[in-house]
């Protein structure tokens, strides 16, 4: 099983190291210098990627989310990486004007967003409203209370962060070697190709799960918030998954998807979801950040 | 009530402008990273060059050159650019070739060198290294401008070159003709080593006739100006660049420039002889003081499936009467994706200076200036060279470049007298260029 935790593939220009994680094919583009360091480089890739996944992921049990989850209201140890974590989060929602909320993920427990036309009751959604609300959540730098019944969710933020995280690790293995950290999608390139030219990158269409666009990046990071294939049609209305915490709702007339480019992987997953919970003035939101974004509707 | 709205939805965009910098120092925050924007931060292109250039017996010439570039971003490039050449050697002194030996003295009026009987006279003292330095600096203007500016300078064991450059470039008919101008200012000064000489003064040859060194000495010092002098030459420059099609890129130059100062080449003389084309003094040669030169230029680039056909002519004409013909054509053949072989093929053609004469005549009035360097003279000249390139899997690029360089003087009407007819006063110049560069 460890054997096969990670492949090394050697491309015409490159050399690519791949292995599943975070739900998401997990890609490294590396620049040829030898095939020796792109396989110390995935190796590192993986382990690091494998550790956040274990340290963050809300759906595994015993972690240290798990433990903060199901606190019961009683403050939660936490070390140094989760309290940037939630600073970053706290930057968010302060950023977003309270839209931005990593404990609105208990919605989904009357939501549920496979195509269907199962709209949760309003009831449904009304007993959950209270355990909505980042302001309610107390923390500093070595312990959180999260109050019983709510939840904290890094899903927004985890992935992102994981890019980024192996993108730096990258630098500092191989400095001089351009790679591109490529999690379904959210892309971070440590830096140029030493022959200038720029990484093509496929991604996947938000229109079409069988096309892919072809995106040139040189250097930074790139993220793709929103997912064509996950929302609910009733009546004819679409509702998309991007959920409200302040309605308990689907934001009305959100893009189908935003992809944003930016210096750093996180800081464009950040910025596309903020968009997307801006409904209908995505691109009213986006036009003065001074980025390249691509929004779908 | 609209008002409100207004002032509401400014207040709404200050906010949101704010975002993506905060997130931007947040993100940063997270990852202990500087905030320094990696995505915009491109990198110094470097170029080294070592050229060699080697003619048949006369100069050879090293040069090493190293340039970089770099964008940083939106368009502001700003390149440098380092040259160092040594030249060893003996170049053409303008006497005519003689059949007997002949002693002259160096232009420093230290020590004396002989030309054997039949040999063209070379001054092999020719010797200096060169330092030139560039800088320049390129950004967008208003108004869909590009602007650059540069300074140039270039310093030689007696010589000294300042100049200024500024151009400005617009593009018009959806980028597809950008018209631009220029100019340059430069300023020269020349300090040559034992002076300059004074215009046809003859050279003092020490044959035994002066009573001591002293006397020599004072011979010689009264045949040279002691102070420096120097040049200014002011370059206009128009030009218009067209794409003719998806293949196809023509460029059309016109160019004026100016010079005003010391044009004369202070170790160039001219040999005076008489009916039987024996020498009988050298004398120095002098130059006007004035230069107006005119160049029109058109170029044109077509893409080929497999490579880039590259094909200019050049006319210039100037007031000293040189006019010139150059034809410069390069085909590349790319031999595979990341190799190339380039021929070259260049011929030049230029009419003689009004003052240009390959000796004087004893006893016959001198004219207001003179010069024997065949440089000003009537020739032909071509270069025939190839080119091999190849990039490597880093996207490196070493080249590779050998050309032959031959300078056929021609005489342009001059009547030799006596023996001077028997013999080659217009040899040919050969030379070798070779050149090994490397961008990274």
């Amino acid at each position: 099983m460890l054997i096969s935790s990670y492949s090394i593939e050697q491309k015409s220009d490159h050399i690519m190291g791949r292995f599943w994680a975070m739900a998401s094919p997990c890609e490294l583009l590396i620049e040829p210098q030898d095939s020796m360091l792109a396989n110390h480089l995935t190796s590192v890739a993986y382990a690091e990627t494998k550790r956040i996944e274990q340290k963050f992921s809300r759906y595994l049990p015993n972690n240290p989310m798990a433990n903060i989850n199901d606190s019961q209201g009683k403050p939660i140890a936490i070390d140094n990486e989760f309290f940037r974590l939630l600073e970053l989060a706290n930057s968010c929602f302060q950023l977003s004007d309270g839209l931005f909320d990593i404990t609105s993920g208990v919605l989904r427990q009357a939501w549920t967003f496979d195509g269907s036309d199962n709209l949760p009751s309003p009831d449904a959604v009304k007993v959950l409203m209270p355990f909505i609300g980042w302001g309610k959540v107390k923390y500093d730098q070595s312990s959180i209370t999260v109050a019983k019944g709510m939840e904290l969710d890094f899903g927004g933020m985890g992935k992102e962060y994981a890019v980024d995280c192996v993108a730096k690790l990258c630098t500092e293995h191989a400095p001089t070697t351009s790679v591109v950290v490529n999690f379904g999608g959210d892309i971070q390139v440590n830096r140029a190709r030493h022959n200038k030219q720029p990484w093509y990158i496929g991604i996947e269409s938000p229109d079409d799960a069988e096309a892919t666009k072809v995106l040139k990046i040189i250097s930074g990071g790139l993220a793709t918030s929103g997912d064509a294939r996950r929302y609910l049609l009733k009546n004819g209305k679409r509702y998309s998954h991007i959920l409200n915490p302040e309605t308990g709702y689907p934001v009305k007339n959100a893009a189908s998807s935003v992809t944003i480019a930016a210096p750093h992987c996180i800081q464009a997953g950040l910025l596309a979801t903020m968009a997307l919970l801006k409904g209908p003035n995505a691109e009213v939101f986006l036009e003065p950040q001074d980025v390249k974004f691509w929004c779908y509707r | 009530m609209q008002l409100i709205s207004k002032s509401h939805i400014v207040k709404n965009n200050k906010t949101v402008a704010n975002v993506n910098t905060a997130l931007a120092a947040a993100a940063c925050a997270l990852l202990g990273t500087s905030p320094i924007v990696q995505a915009d931060e491109s990198v110094w292109e470097m170029d080294t060059a070592l050229l060699y250039y080697g003619e048949t017996d006369r100069v050879t010439a090293v040069e090493g050159v190293f340039s970089a570039k770099k964008d940083f971003g939106d368009e502001h490039i700003f390149s440098g650019k380092i040259v160092v050449d040594s030249l060893t050697g003996a170049s053409a002194s303008g006497a005519v070739v003689q059949l007997n030996a002949q002693t002259y003295t160096r232009p420093s009026g230290k020590g004396q060198y002989v030309i054997d009987a039949g040999d063209i006279p070379l001054d092999d003292t020719f010797h200096d290294t060169r330092v030139q330095l560039e800088a320049q600096w390129t950004q967008p203007l208003w108004n869909d401008m590009r602007g650059s500016t540069g300074v140039h300078l270039s310093k030689e064991y007696d010589y000294l070159s300042i100049a200024v450059n500024g151009s400005l470039a617009k593009d018009f008919n959806q980028k597809n003709t950008t018209v631009s101008a220029g100019l340059s200012l430069a300023f020269d000064t020349i300090d040559p080593e034992g002076g300059r000489p004074v215009a046809f003064s003859e050279m003092v040859i020490d044959e035994g006739q002066f009573a001591n060194e002293e006397a020599y000495q004072a011979a010689f010092d009264a045949t040279r100006q002691k102070d420096t002098d120097d040049k200014t030459t002011v370059d206009l420059m128009f030009g218009v660049t067209q794409i003719i099609n998806r293949r196809m890129l023509m460029q059309f130059n016109y160019g004026y420039s100016m010079s005003d100062g010391y044009h004369t080449d202070p170790f160039k003389v001219l040999s005076v002889v008489n009916d039987k084309g024996l020498t009988q003094s050298l004398v120095h040669e002098d130059r006007p003081t004035e230069r107006n030169r005119q160049s029109f230029y058109w170029q044109t680039k077509y893409a080929l499936d497999s490579g880039v056909a590259d094909i200019s002519y050049r006319y210039a004409t100037d007031d000293w009467d040189i006019n010139s013909h150059t034809i410069d054509s390069r085909l590349r053949f790319n031999l595979s994706d990341n190799t190339y072989i380039q021929p070259h093929f260049r011929y030049y053609q230029q009419g003689a200076a009004e003052f240009y004469q390959p000796f004087l005549i004893k006893g016959i009035t001198l004219p207001t200036f003179a010069s024997s360097d065949y440089r000003l003279g009537e020739m032909t000249a071509y270069t025939l060279g190839i080119k091999y390139g190849v990039k490597m899997a880093s996207g490196n690029e070493w080249a590779f470049r050998l050309e032959y360089y031959q300078q056929d003087p021609k005489n342009a009407d001059f009547e030799a007298p006596g023996m001077l007819q028997q013999l080659d006063l217009y040899p040919s110049v050969k030379a070798v260029i070779a050149q090994v560069s490397y961008s990274f």
